[in-house]
């Protein structure tokens, strides 16, 4: 009975080893491919040998994605629209958390409701708003449009976060004479780190993702982002594997490598607001 | 008297600095993301190619429209398939996944490592996924006909084969979706509570029995929160399906979403456009506000 247990235990290991297996193949197959040329891609594409070895898609994809430019401006946009989320979202977070007032009320359940609308859903009046601001092409439309939709999300991270801290914390502060912008910065501040290490995370991965807002918004040949140069250079027509495979590498390293040191705040981050605590 | 006009006051200040504080937040949610909607529901009422300075107002012709437009069923179809195909195939492989990767400890697998292996793909841009999937898929030199052939078996034409092409562009959105679900699904069985099991295993219950009694009633609030998010996440989804399918073969895997970009930026359709542009958004608001039930419903039940 008990042999038998721990034989079905071992094919559910399996099992699971097996599926976890078939769910790399996509990873391993353009991890490796981007090292090897064409023919050898489609001829041997699960296995790699040092006869294949090159680098030269790489050397062609930086060429081909203005890597330099395209790596700049994602990191650009990325690096500033968080820091404006950072500042927003906390600082309303912090009133909406501790000024007893319905307004305030009414405010947190419109950045609930505005938490789910998707971007597509007002792309159309965002392209028209943005022309009419004369403002396609520039980055601060992005970082503006970037700040603006994960704003909700934030403010809602935010405010949860502020809630769960016991009001003791700034009652002596406030007898004392604080304002509260001193209360703000030199009692919350040092407190935010987790939530805000979430906010960056789930936000930034986004951002740095992001096709839609960038695509729409710059001209792609000119100036385009990590994604977008992935996506018009090697999107739809692509016959060049290797090339692709390693403008791929390039444009998600970054943030796959982050994932390496920070695992435990990549999962609770994305997974927040679905998951409770 | 003193004391309480002195509170009044330390409110009215509290307040004001409120104000304050949620000002940049405010404004810019205001100017970015309120304002476009309000306009996209203004929009979806006029007939307008989005350059000329005048534009017609149509009241509900847009909507009465939109059914005429060339492929719209096919589209409606396409998107109802994607978004119920994509959730049901997350749900039940990541369902699986997530009990084999709990099942108490008692593995040689190292759990952590292979939660964070199913989760890389959630942190990959749908670009990405989206031209990896297309070369994978590819007739005559992808690996997954590769994989086939290597099998003895007859190669399949993944892309140009009416409704195996859905089944073909589900699979590459699930697998960027699957890590999310089995990491709330995963905290959702650590949080039944041990001595349920045990109770019932000491009442006679066997494996299948302990799944179907207790671990399943247990994770109903984890399933209906992963039902929603992944429809939600689907019903969103632009790049990743255009880049596997292209909408074809014919207009067979053409989302709402890739419409809507259609009518932005190539046909110029403003109005039409914003029409669709609405339907997503009650679409989507609706599967939410289930989701705000279910969530408030689930504080109860930890």
């Amino acid at each position: 009975m008990k042999r038998r247990l721990q034989l079905s235990r071992l094919g559910g290991e399996l099992m699971l080893l097996l599926a976890t297996l078939v769910m790399l193949i996509p990873i391993y197959y353009f991890v490796i491919g981007a090292f090897k040329p064409r023919l050898d891609i489609v001829k041997f594409p699960l296995v790699i040998t040092p006869e294949m070895f090159t680098t030269g898609n790489f050397t062609y994809a930086i060429k081909k994605m203005k890597i330099v430019s395209s790596l700049t401006n994602t990191g650009l946009i990325t690096l500033t629209s968080l820091a404006i989320l950072v500042v927003g979202a906390s600082l309303a977070g912090f009133a909406i958390a501790r000024v007893q007032h319905r307004f305030f009320k009414y405010y947190y359940a419109t950045v609930i409701a505005l938490m789910v609308i998707p971007f597509i859903g007002a792309l159309i009046p965002i392209v028209v708003l943005i022309r009419r601001l004369n403002m396609i092409g520039s980055l601060w439309a992005c970082v503006l449009i970037q700040a603006a939709w994960n704003m909700p999300f934030s403010v809602f991270l935010y405010t949860g976060f502020m809630r769960a801290l016991p009001s003791e914390l700034e009652e002596a502060a406030y007898i004392d004479g604080c304002s509260m912008f001193r209360v703000y910065f030199n009692i919350f501040l040092p407190l935010l780190t987790p939530v805000t290490a979430t906010c960056l995370i789930r936000c930034g991965i986004g951002i740095w993702n992001d096709y839609l807002v960038s695509a729409s918004l710059l001209n792609s040949v000119r100036q385009p982002t990590l994604m977008v140069a992935v996506y018009s250079f090697f999107g739809q027509y692509v016959s060049e594997y290797g090339y692709a495979f390693a403008g791929i590498i390039m444009a998600s390293l970054p943030v796959v490598v982050m994932f390496l040191f920070l695992q435990k705040y990549f999962i609770k981050g994305i997974t927040a607001g679905a998951v409770k605590g | 008297m003193q004391a309480r006009r002195h509170t009044n006051n330390f409110q009215r200040a509290r307040l004001r600095a409120g104000l304050l504080f949620v000002l940049p937040a405010a404004v810019l949610c205001l100017v970015f993301v309120v304002v476009p909607l309000v306009e996209v529901f203004v929009l979806s009422f006029y007939e307008w190619n989005g350059i000329s300075q005048d534009r017609l107002f149509v009241g509900f012709n847009n909507f009465a429209e939109l059914p005429s437009t060339e492929g719209f069923w096919d589209m409606a179809k396409a998107t109802l398939l994607f978004a119920v195909g994509t959730t049901v195939l997350v749900i039940l492989i990541s369902f699986v996944i997530a009990l084999a990767l709990d099942n108490r400890g008692s593995g040689r697998l190292n759990r952590g490592l292979m939660r964070s292996l199913w989760f890389v793909p959630c942190i990959l841009s749908g670009s990405v996924v989206g031209i990896v999937w297309r070369i994978m898929y590819n007739y005559n030199n992808g690996v997954i006909n590769f994989i086939i052939r290597s099998l003895g078996m007859a190669p399949v034409n993944w892309l140009e084969t009416y409704g195996l092409t859905n089944f073909a562009v589900i699979l590459a959105a699930a697998w960027s979706l699957i890590g999310l679900c089995v990491v709330v699904f995963l905290a959702g069985l650590q949080s039944i509570p041990t001595e349920l099991y045990e109770a019932a295993s000491i009442d006679g219950a066997g494996r299948f029995n302990l799944r179907r009694h207790v671990t399943l009633p247990m994770m109903a609030p984890s399933i209906t929160i992963n039902v929603l998010t992944t429809s939600i996440a689907s019903f969103k989804m632009y790049e990743l399906p255009w880049l596997v399918s292209g909408g074809l073969p014919g207009y067979s895997t053409r989302l709402l979403t890739q419409r809507i970009y259609f009518f932005a930026f190539q046909s110029g359709r403003f109005g039409i456009g914003s029409a669709l542009s609405v339907l997503l958004i009650i679409l989507i608001t609706l599967i939410s506000l289930l989701q705000l039930v279910v969530l408030r419903r689930r504080e109860d039940v930890y």
